[in-house]
């Protein structure tokens, strides 16, 4: 569990975070995301002790992170894989690491073996594919075994073979009923891993909420509908508060109104639907939305087939 | 499924444990010790040829001619120790590991004073007994013992500023600089002073190494009045504030 209660760091005049408070739970993966200069990475320095915030808090299963008695015990992460020396061997730096939190000898080759660099223990870290640094990286995150784990841009530099093997790590890590924060700019990589979502811009909160949620809740997708009798249609859905929009191909675009509840008024008036296509947006989508329309999102789970809550930020 | 790791600590102990591991897997600060006693061992050798001393120097002082430049080496040892962290950014790695910065400094000193006292030991004995074993006996012998001992002791404690000011200032090449200037400066620009000469001269790590070394570069003049190790308890000082004020920057900088 990692909780942050109005966590707050400005260098000089920029505010690279600012207010944050969340909680991320043990046993799912939480997606943090967030455009370059978001403050994600800040953030994830806060909850490890590497940066000291100007205001608020941040601790990690209940305590600060310099409280920690055996950190790498209780939080693993990588941050960035290339922040090794190159003059040592992969099994030196993990060495040195175990050392420090009196972690058996042992951890070191079964992390070795977990991460696939058995081959290249003995070999110098400066030699290295940025691959097989992200690789050495998160075997020293697991290193301590540790039941909170903090990942930045993982899946970078990665083939498809490792992104998978990525992938199906950090589900298995958060099914072990592991916190599991990971950050990444790669919204299909998102989709497909994380459970729940951090969205952070201008080191604000944008939403916090489930995969599901964001989609269905944020996305102003809607439900593309065509009928030879629109006109009629027209005026019922507008009679129920639906927002309209036309689309290219002739069909109009309902929104604040679910299909069922459409098909569901159509039928009743004996209307002809020719088109009830649900639509949904991608996180993607979503993610684009929110950030770059610079819209301030106070999302605590609006019910589905119901807008959600907008207000406009002047970006101050 | 989680493996289970017996209960352990992260201390002082771990710390030393772990930075020593650190100091002998890389290659360069091995070789910038090899390259400290073999240009130190080097000059003795080179001394005891040619016999290049002045006629009222010391077989303890000419052995230990090339100890000024051995001084440079053990500074930028120091530096190297704590802004390589910085440079390959490691700093991050090491501070997750031990978020206690105060300890993670500690181990640092004790692994860098205590490798550094080792080396410069036996480094200045083997150079004063190749100065024993070629220069002849018209030269005063000078009284080895504990010279020595103070000798390897500023070297170590020159490691030591090294790793402060590295510490401070992160980047290698300006913590470099920063010691030669401290380490050369003040020999030359302690004469200018009238009487703080003998607090500014005798301040470097280089006059108490002159003076330790009995050697006749240790000139009043030159050095400073300060004796041997009055010398040399001053520099400890120096370097000590160095480190507590390095500490104390390193506490609370971000990382």
């Amino acid at each position: 569990m990692i909780e942050a209660s109005g966590l707050t760091k400005r260098y000089g005049d920029r505010l690279a975070v600012d207010g944050l408070s969340f909680q991320i739970r043990p046993g799912r993966v939480t997606g943090f995301l967030g455009p370059n200069g978001a403050g994600k990475s800040t953030t994830m320095r806060l909850i490890l002790g590497l940066h000291t915030p100007s205001r608020g808090s941040v601790t990690v299963n209940g305590r600060r992170y310099r409280d920690l008695s055996t950190p790498l015990r209780e939080v693993g992460a990588l941050l960035d894989a290339r922040a090794v020396d190159g003059g040592r061997t992969a099994q030196d730096h993990l060495l040195w690491l175990a050392q420090s939190n009196q972690i058996p000898r042992r951890r070191v080759d079964e992390v070795l073996e977990l991460a696939g660099l058995a081959p290249v223990a003995s070999r110098r870290v400066g030699g290295f594919s940025l691959g097989m640094a992200q690789r050495l990286g998160i075997a020293a995150a697991l290193l301590g075994d540790p039941g909170v784990l903090i990942f930045d841009e993982p899946v970078n530099g990665l083939d498809t073979e490792g992104i998978r093997w990525i992938r199906g790590l950090m589900r298995g890590l958060a099914a072990e009923g592991r916190t599991v924060l990971v950050s990444s700019h790669l919204m299909s990589e998102m989709e497909l891993t994380a459970d729940q979502l951090l969205v952070i811009g201008q080191g604000r909160l944008l939403a916090d909420t489930t995969m599901q949620d964001l989609i269905e809740g944020n996305a102003e997708a809607g439900t593309l509908v065509r009928s030879p009798q629109w006109p009629g249609l027209r005026d019922l859905l507008e009679g129920r508060g639906a927002r309209l929009r036309p689309d290219q191909q002739g069909r109009w675009q309902v929104l604040g109104l679910n299909a069922e509840a459409i098909g569901q008024l159509a039928a009743e008036h004996g209307i002809a639907l020719h088109e009830l296509t649900p639509r949904r947006s991608s996180l993607e989508e979503v993610y684009v939305q929110m950030t770059d329309t610079r819209v301030e999102y106070r999302a605590t789970g609006p019910a589905p087939g119901q807008p959600a809550t907008t207000t406009s930020s002047n970006g101050g | 499924m989680r493996t289970s790791i017996e209960p352990g600590r992260a201390g002082f102990a771990e710390g030393l444990v772990s930075e020593w591991t650190k100091f002998r897997t890389v290659q360069s600060t091995r070789w910038t010790l090899a390259a400290m006693a073999a240009f130190v061992l080097g000059i003795a050798v080179f001394v005891g040829a040619t016999r290049s001393l002045q006629p009222d120097d010391t077989v303890l002082g000419g052995s230990l001619t090339g100890a000024t430049v051995g001084l440079l080496v053990a500074a930028s040892f120091g530096v190297l120790v704590m802004s390589r962290e910085f440079a390959t950014a490691t700093i991050g790695a090491t501070l997750m590991a031990c978020p206690r910065r105060g300890v993670v400094l500690a181990a640092k000193t004790t692994v860098t004073a205590a490798v550094m006292f080792g080396v410069a030991l036996a480094t200045s004995f083997l150079a004063h007994q190749v100065g024993t074993v070629m220069l002849p006996d018209t030269y005063a012998p000078g009284t080895p013992m504990p010279a020595l001992l103070g000798v390897a002791a500023c070297f170590s404690v020159t490691a030591l500023g090294g790793l402060a000011v590295g510490t401070l200032l992160r980047h290698s090449a300006g913590a470099i600089t920063t010691m030669v200037s401290v380490l050369l400066l003040p020999t030359l620009i302690g004469p200018l002073l009238g009487g703080w000469e003998r607090w500014v001269a005798g301040a470097s790590p280089v006059a108490a190494v002159q003076k330790l070394s009995q050697s006749s570069d240790a000139a009043p003049a030159a050095v400073g009045s300060l004796g041997a190790w009055p010398s040399l308890w001053l520099v400890c000082g120096y370097v000590l504030v160095t480190l507590v004020g390095a500490g104390l920057v390193f506490r609370r900088r971000d990382a």
